[in-house]
């Protein structure tokens, strides 16, 4: 939080990105997660693209031509733009690290794509050498920006449950190792647990706090994983709540579910079963494809990466404090690390009370 | 036993109404055309006499005046927990077949006299998993046998219910709390569909809804011998107002596609302008009545049960383990020798 009152005086001191003029901003990447980001970009008033980045430099100019940006192959040539106030990652995890230092070196706010780095200790270099620059740092831990976790939270603070006993997450997707096979590498990635079932850990830190022990189940170091992961772990918080989390990239399509069950009542929600727009298709129908022939989808105004992007841009242009930044970002990924380290050992990780995990074995 | 219809049948008593599984066992007794339900016995008198009425049977206080009868061929045992061996090796003793509600006891050496009892004196002991002869879980089954979801990979389950109160949260009497209460079901089913056992657990519990002297809620983690890796949430979450008692989930994941099993799903939802918002009623009710089908033939035709004692105290046995997790914060390995 003390960063975000850092970040005010630099940007008061920055002409270009005063209130009402756009934030102008280099995406770095644009694959996947990249791509829906530079849709944002150039769909708000509040940003400009101005510059897209990517080795692939077709891919590049393909964003650049929608955004009226420039399109390069070196991020140093869009980093020395002065006309950049901010950079978008959304590159592999092993290199936000590089990229983050380089623009924070730049004088570059940085957003970063979740999970912050494939360590701790790229973490916290990356949250230093942004405090350092003084720029504005935020990583997108996406789901705190769901209307529908945003206002569980809220219920949880409100009391509604009493105190809060057990906490059941669910994330269950397809197996997208199948057709991107980086997602199951363990080393760069960190596979299921790192970059999937990391969005409930940090969520569930943003509601119950420091979490003291960890233990978990999952085939990350089994010989399936590099085509089918299944995980699930138990979480016991500070505040006694208990918490069972899984994640799957071994189901036939996308949802998530959460129940939070209190002293005083029971809450729960379930993108299938509470989805407000359901397609059916009558073709390649039926339990045996592989194809799921059922979406669900609860299309809504609030667009959930636009929120965060916003959220982004209200912390560059009034110092607010920033929800997701790097402090934030570095204890989920050591709890998400923990989880890992309990399937790899098969031991419980212990959490001291400067929330640093024991080293496990 | 002078008739020859009357010979068919498998005379039976009710021992103790202190579950209430016990009237679902009753009403089953009473459909079933080669089982009769002689008489059921309770020391708690109010409780006794009104099942006694509603199932339109004879009531006696005190079990061992149903023992000492040689007109009843099988007891069925739903007093608490903790007094399920007392009654159990009476039982035997006396020669009667036992089917006993489950947990099957509260510890390990109480099992093991329960079944050494019974073995000794050549009477059937079936430990009542009813969840294990559902129509769904039969499926399910069937189909990880089949290869339908190729190899099973893992498993999330869970036990939810509301919390039953009385006897049930009274450490002596029951043994534990949800987890006692909540483990054993869906450690039974497991155990059944892969013929492996829990060869390790740990556990989070706690007491955390209730004003209570057990655990409410609970985590337990395992692994089996075959490799499979699990997680069961016990708790008494449910809360009071709750549609119906909880529920059985147990969803297997596997390399070629997952199984979810969700046994006490198929309930109309009913909403009345004077009643609760709403309420759920069950459409069929399947496990008790295949249970208990299952028990009464095996005492008719002197058959093996389907669920034995030993099959109860493994599922016990990992609920004990669950408790040494909790206390020491540690995996607990489960020797099955």
């Amino acid at each position: 939080m003390h960063h975000g009152r850092k970040d005010a005086r630099h940007t008061m001191s920055s002409a270009a990105s005063t209130a009402n003029t756009p934030v102008r901003f280099a995406l770095i990447g644009a694959g996947g997660m990249g791509g829906s980001h530079a849709a944002n970009l150039i769909a708000s008033p509040e940003t400009e693209l101005v510059w897209v980045v990517d080795l692939d430099l077709e891919r590049a100019r393909s964003w650049a031509e929608r955004s009226g940006g420039r399109a390069t192959s070196d991020m140093d040539e869009a980093l020395a733009d002065s006309n950049v106030d901010a950079v978008l990652i959304a590159l592999p995890t092993s290199l936000h690290r590089m990229a983050t230092a380089r623009a924070a070196a730049a004088g570059k706010h940085v957003f970063c794509e979740k999970p912050i780095a494939r360590t701790v200790e790229d973490a916290t270099a990356m949250t230093e050498a942004c405090a350092t620059a003084g720029v504005v740092f935020q990583v997108g831990h996406v789901v705190r920006f769901y209307p529908e976790y945003a206002r569980i939270k809220r219920v949880i603070d409100e009391g509604l449950l009493g105190q809060i006993a057990m906490v059941r997450t669910m994330r269950r997707s397809g197996p997208v190792m199948e057709r991107s096979p980086w997602f199951a590498d363990l080393e760069k990635n960190g596979g299921l647990i790192i970059d999937l079932m990391i969005h409930d850990l940090d969520t569930l830190r943003w509601y119950f706090g420091d979490v003291e022990r960890v233990y978990a189940h999952g085939l990350s170091y089994t010989e399936w994983q590099q085509t089918r992961d299944v995980a699930m772990a138990s979480l016991r918080f500070r505040n006694g709540v208990i918490a069972h989390l899984d994640a799957s990239w071994a189901h036939g399509g996308f949802y998530t579910a959460i129940e939070v069950a209190g002293e005083k009542g029971l809450l729960s929600h379930n993108s299938r079963k509470n989805a407000t727009l359901t397609f059916e298709s009558s073709e390649k129908a039926g339990i045996t494809n592989s194809l799921p022939s059922i979406a669900f989808a609860r299309p809504s105004t609030a667009n959930p990466p636009m929120r965060e992007l916003m959220h982004f841009v209200e912390a560059i242009r009034t110092g607010s404090p920033v929800l997701t930044d790097g402090e934030e970002a570095t204890r989920t990924l050591a709890l998400a690390q923990s989880v890992l380290d309990s399937i790899r050992t098969g031991r419980p990780i212990v959490f001291a009370d400067d929330a640093t995990a024991t080293s496990a074995i | 036993m002078t008739d020859s219809t009357r010979a068919a049948e498998v005379r039976c008593a009710i021992l103790s109404f202190a579950h209430g599984h016990a009237n679902g066992y009753a009403g089953v007794l009473n459909s079933l055309p080669d089982a009769e339900l002689v008489v059921i016995a309770d020391e708690n008198e109010e409780r006794g006499r009104g099942a006694a009425e509603r199932f339109g049977t004879a009531f006696v206080a005190d079990y061992r005046d149903v023992l000492a009868r040689d007109d009843i061929d099988a007891v069925v045992i739903c007093s608490e927990n903790a007094r399920h061996a007392e009654m159990t090796i009476a039982a035997a003793e006396a020669g009667k077949h036992v089917l006993c509600e489950k947990p099957l006891a509260t510890t390990m050496d109480d099992a093991q006299a329960m079944i050494d009892a019974c073995a000794k004196a050549g009477v059937k002991l079936q430990t009542a998993f009813p969840v294990r002869f559902n129509a769904a879980t039969v499926a399910l089954r069937d189909a990880i046998r089949e290869g339908r979801i190729g190899t099973p990979l893992a498993v999330i389950s869970r036990n939810p219910g509301t919390c039953p109160m009385d006897w049930f949260v009274d450490p002596d009497l029951a043994g534990g709390g949800a987890v006692m209460d909540h483990t054993v079901h869906v450690i039974d089913v497991l155990r059944h569909i892969f013929e492996a056992e829990v060869t390790e657990v740990y556990a989070e519990a706690d007491t955390r809804i209730y004003d209570i002297p057990v655990d409410d809620v609970g985590l337990v983690m395992f692994r089996m011998s075959n490799g499979l890796r699990g997680s069961l949430d016990t708790s008494w979450s449910r809360p009071k107002n709750w549609p119906i008692w909880g529920g059985v989930e147990i969803e297997v994941i596997g390399d070629k596609g997952v199984l979810k099993l969700d046994a006490f799903n198929d309930n109309l939802e009913i909403a009345e302008i004077d009643g609760p918002s709403y309420r759920w009623q069950s459409v069929e009710h399947s496990g008790d009545p295949e249970m208990i089908a299952a028990f009464v033939h095996a005492v008719k035709h002197d058959e093996p049960v389907k669920v034995t004692g030993e099959d109860g105290m493994r599922a016990m046995q990992v609920a004990l383990a669950a408790y040494e997790s909790m206390r020491t914060h540690e995996p607990v390995e489960v020797v099955t020798g």
